[in-house]
């Protein structure tokens, strides 16, 4: 490591003050998107934990049609992927971007008016699967009078990202910066095709009929997870663990391999959740392809995470943000390995329609998406609203439940999923004796979701209490901090331009 | 073989030839202009005055953020 | 890399590749295919659309999400093996009786939504209209467990309503079920004791003979076993004063599940 840059009091206090200033611009629209986010995640948290015990005790409220299985099964779909994982997404993007093009938010009503638009077509999605309005297509249940609001709303936080990148004062586009600049341009691409092509807008375009919507269905509900929000997940990564650490990115050039190659090989997996169904052989065999190809990106990806990390894990016991978001790093590297094993053709012929399946996609989306979500918002949050977080106690219950929980579900469900997988391919096995072997398991899964709940209580408590404004204020210290008070009090003058680079 | 096995197999191989042409331009293009010079200062760029290389940004509340 | 149009334009294309790939192609190969008729034979079209109760049954299907339980499509010969007498054995889901052949894309072909599936926490229902009867259907619906004591599929008690049996006749579509599923809709009742005690004391004899009409064996009213016996019974037997009758939804239901036959009827190009 060579020496850092010789630097001079002016210079420190200048850089500090340039970024107090950005931060307290994200303050307003970031937060909103990410509290919101928060919301739907313990919206999304209660149907799951319903949902969960309703099908191990399907007498739960069996007189009440909207919390029939099927209902709050869609609705917490929707509401941890559209609602938590999409708006901590753009929480994320707007705080990184802002961050790392170096220019305070422009145009804050553009962000409010987007999550605005997305949170009031959450309440539409929701209520209406709830309503008994859903349609039948996995991850695009949402009723279509939700959807333009969703569209619309992402819409307008892409389109500030771009302009963002376009009004940016550090020339260079760091490895973050790459992977957000192509999400915010693929998922609303990825969203509108997957709606006029599933369900056609009436009077203008014709829907697939047939075998085609289940695979343009399966193109889009595997994609939410590479094209959106995997590339998220990776920037904040790639921002929060070198950033908390205090070390630059191992190789930078692994990290552009690693991320064309994602772009490149994610976007043709998907089949395989079709694998011996009704379509054409050559589909699945092209899409094996692709996720076999994913080792190249998931093996650079998970060097340069784990190689940045080399000689600083004793920093896992001070820090709450690198904690989680470490915890997600290494999840990404299992999940990502287990992904392109599982979809070949010998080994999804057993875990293809089981429990198997849902530990896999819990594994993604929960122990690598939303931990790193997580890590990323202990760092953020304290630096918008100038106020550390209230109880390391409560940090830690978080971290813990979180953590035991999802390695509690993943492999209760993976053992219910094999033997169940095996079970279904032996025909002399009686159907009722797969439902008695798996039940116990979705008993634990129950267990494991309070668990992971109890985590998310103790998350949003200590949100609450941070913008509710408990917490010690930041202190300078070491970081040389300028809080947003600070700033205010500093003088009304602009900050300052660009450092020389 | 098929009019339509043909035409699928026309547009795979165009499609290669497409997607694989650009992709061989971009790197190019890419060495040409210097987009791999220097990796390693675009990986510092995250880091300034304030907060250098070699010092960690994050802790419990109340707590040190350690060596 | 410093150009965000590089970026931009490199996630275009890739973004494009895949839905060149993935969605245009199989989109020219099987988009409109036609039905199928068997002109030599003179046979009828197949698929047929969906229409009427069935039609709506759909509905019914989709709004409730059954899709995250119930797949429906039958692999063919090659895939789901399974190890006999050391011998490795393929098509677990045609021997399951699931259906006569495997699926193919023209069975699909007027299915709006196209409803696949990818979990089987319960049987597939490609074919399921051939298995069973409209009365199984609605029994099941109602409450699965008074079919399968092991089944965990949610009951639809809500579909159906408990009405008061007017003129001492019931009505034909009456459910033919045992007062300990109709008596709490959606649960399995039993009697508090006080309430047994005066069944006992009011019809006692009468269903002593009822039952020695349908089972051999007498059951003794003065034992305790006899009663424990006669408790059991009881329980089975339909309610005199209410009866349970399917709603519109049920129907519809019933009905699309009765056209669920996408594994019947021969295909050419559907031979394993």
């Amino acid at each position: 490591m060579t020496n850092p840059p010789p630097m001079t009091a002016p210079e420190r206090e200048r850089a500090a003050r340039e970024r107090g200033a950005i931060d307290l611009s994200c303050r307003g629209p970031v937060l909103y998107l990410a509290t919101s986010g928060v919301f739907w995640l313990l919206v999304g948290t209660a149907l799951a934990v319903f949902t969960s015990a309703k099908l191990h005790t399907p007498a739960l409220m069996a007189q009440t049609p909207w919390l029939f299985t099927g209902r709050p099964r869609m609705a917490h779909l929707q509401a941890v992927n559209l609602g938590w994982a999409s708006l901590a997404a753009m929480a994320a993007v707007v705080w990184l971007t802002s961050r790392l093009c170096r220019v305070p938010v422009a145009f804050p009503a553009l962000l409010y008016a987007g999550g605005t638009l997305w949170n009031v077509g959450m309440v539409l999605n929701v209520g209406g699967v709830l309503a008994g309005d859903a349609r039948g297509v996995e991850w695009l249940e949402a009723p279509g009078y939700a959807v333009p609001f969703l569209v619309a709303g992402v819409g307008l936080v892409s389109a500030w990202t771009a302009a963002t990148f376009g009004r940016r004062r550090e020339r260079h586009l760091y490895v973050s910066q790459w992977y957000i600049l192509a999400a915010v341009f693929w998922f609303p691409w990825l969203y509108t095709v997957a709606q006029l092509m599933v369900f056609g807008l009436p009077g203008l375009t014709r829907p697939a009929t047939g075998v085609v919507q289940p695979v343009v269905n399966w193109w889009f509900a595997h994609n939410f997870l590479g094209l959106w929000v995997t590339p998220v997940g990776l920037a904040a990564a790639y921002y929060i663990i070198p950033k908390v650490i205090g070390r630059p990115v191992h190789s930078y050039y692994l990290s552009i391999i690693g991320f064309w190659s994602t772009a490149l090989f994610y976007s043709w997996a998907g089949m395989h959740h079709l694998i011996g169904g009704p379509i054409p052989a050559w589909l699945s065999t092209a899409s094996v392809v692709g996720s076999m190809m994913m080792f190249i990106p998931v093996i650079a990806v998970a060097i340069n995470h784990h190689m940045t990390m080399l000689g600083s894990f004793h920093r896992l016991t001070y820090s709450p943000a690198l904690r989680f978001t470490v915890f997600g790093a290494i999840t990404y590297t299992a999940v990502s390995f287990q992904g392109s094993v599982e979809a070949l053709k010998d080994f999804s012929e057993v875990a293809h329609f089981t429990q198997y399946t849902v530990a896999h996609a819990h594994l993604g989306l929960y122990g690598f998406y939303t931990m790193t979500m997580f890590g990323l918002l202990y760092y953020m949050v304290p630096r918008l609203t100038g106020r550390e977080w209230l109880s390391p106690l409560l940090i830690r219950i978080h971290f813990w439940c979180d953590a035991v929980g999802i390695t509690w579900y993943f492999v209760a469900l993976s053992v219910a999923g094999w033997w169940q997988g095996r079970m279904l391919n032996d025909p002399r096995v009686p159907f009722g004796d797969i439902t008695e072997y798996v039940l116990p398991f979705l008993f634990q899964r129950t267990g494991a979701g309070v668990l992971i709940g109890l985590g998310h209580v103790a998350f949003a408590a200590l949100l609450v209490a941070n913008l509710g404004g408990w917490g010690r204020p930041r202190p300078g210290g070491p970081t040389y901090f300028t809080g947003p008070a600070a700033v205010r009090e500093g003088s009304t003058t602009p900050p300052p331009g660009p450092l020389p680079s | 073989m098929s009019p339509a096995d043909f035409a699928v197999l026309l547009t795979i191989v165009g499609s290669i030839v497409l997607f694989g042409g650009a992709a061989v331009l971009a790197l190019g293009w890419a060495f040409r202009s210097g987009q791999f010079d220097n990796l390693d200062r675009g990986a510092r760029t995250i880091f300034g005055p304030d907060e250098p290389v070699g010092q960690p940004t994050d802790a419990f509340p109340g707590g040190d953020p350690g060596r | 890399m410093d150009r965000s149009l590089v970026i931009f334009v490199g996630a275009l294309l890739t973004f494009s590749s895949s839905w060149l790939g993935l969605i245009l192609f199989p989109y020219w190969q099987l988009q409109d295919q036609p039905p199928y008729q068997d002109t030599a034979a003179g046979g009828e079209a197949y698929p047929r659309p969906l229409a009427g109760q069935a039609l709506a049954g759909r509905r019914v299907y989709e709004a409730n999400g059954c899709l995250n339980c119930h797949s429906q499509q039958v692999r063919s010969q090659k895939f789901g093996n399974w190890w006999e007498d050391g011998v490795m054995r393929t098509g677990a889901d045609i021997r399951r009786g699931w259906g006569a052949r495997r699926t193919v894309s023209r069975d699909y072909i007027y299915d709006r939504p196209t409803m696949l599936g990818t979990l089987r926490t319960g049987p597939d229902l490609a074919n399921v209209g051939t298995r069973y009867s409209e009365a199984w259907h609605h029994v099941h619906l109602f409450n699965p467990r008074a079919v399968n004591g092991w089944s965990i599929m949610p009951p639809a008690p809500f579909w159906y309503a408990r009405e008061k049996v007017v003129g001492g006749q019931k009505s034909d579509r009456a459910l033919r079920l045992g007062r300990e599923w109709t008596v709490d809709p959606g649960y399995r009742w039993t009697p508090t004791d006080d309430e047994w005690a005066a069944v006992v004391a009011a019809h006692g004899p009468a269903l002593r003979d009822a039952f020695a009409a349908t089972h051999p064996g007498v059951i003794d009213l003065e034992s305790p076993s006899g009663l424990r016996q006669l408790y059991a019974f009881w329980l089975t037997t339909e309610e005199e004063d209410y009866q349970i009758v399917p709603a519109a939804e049920a129907d519809a239901l019933v009905a699309y599940l009765m056209e669920l036959r996408k594994a019947e009827t021969p295909l050419p190009e559907a031979k394993e």
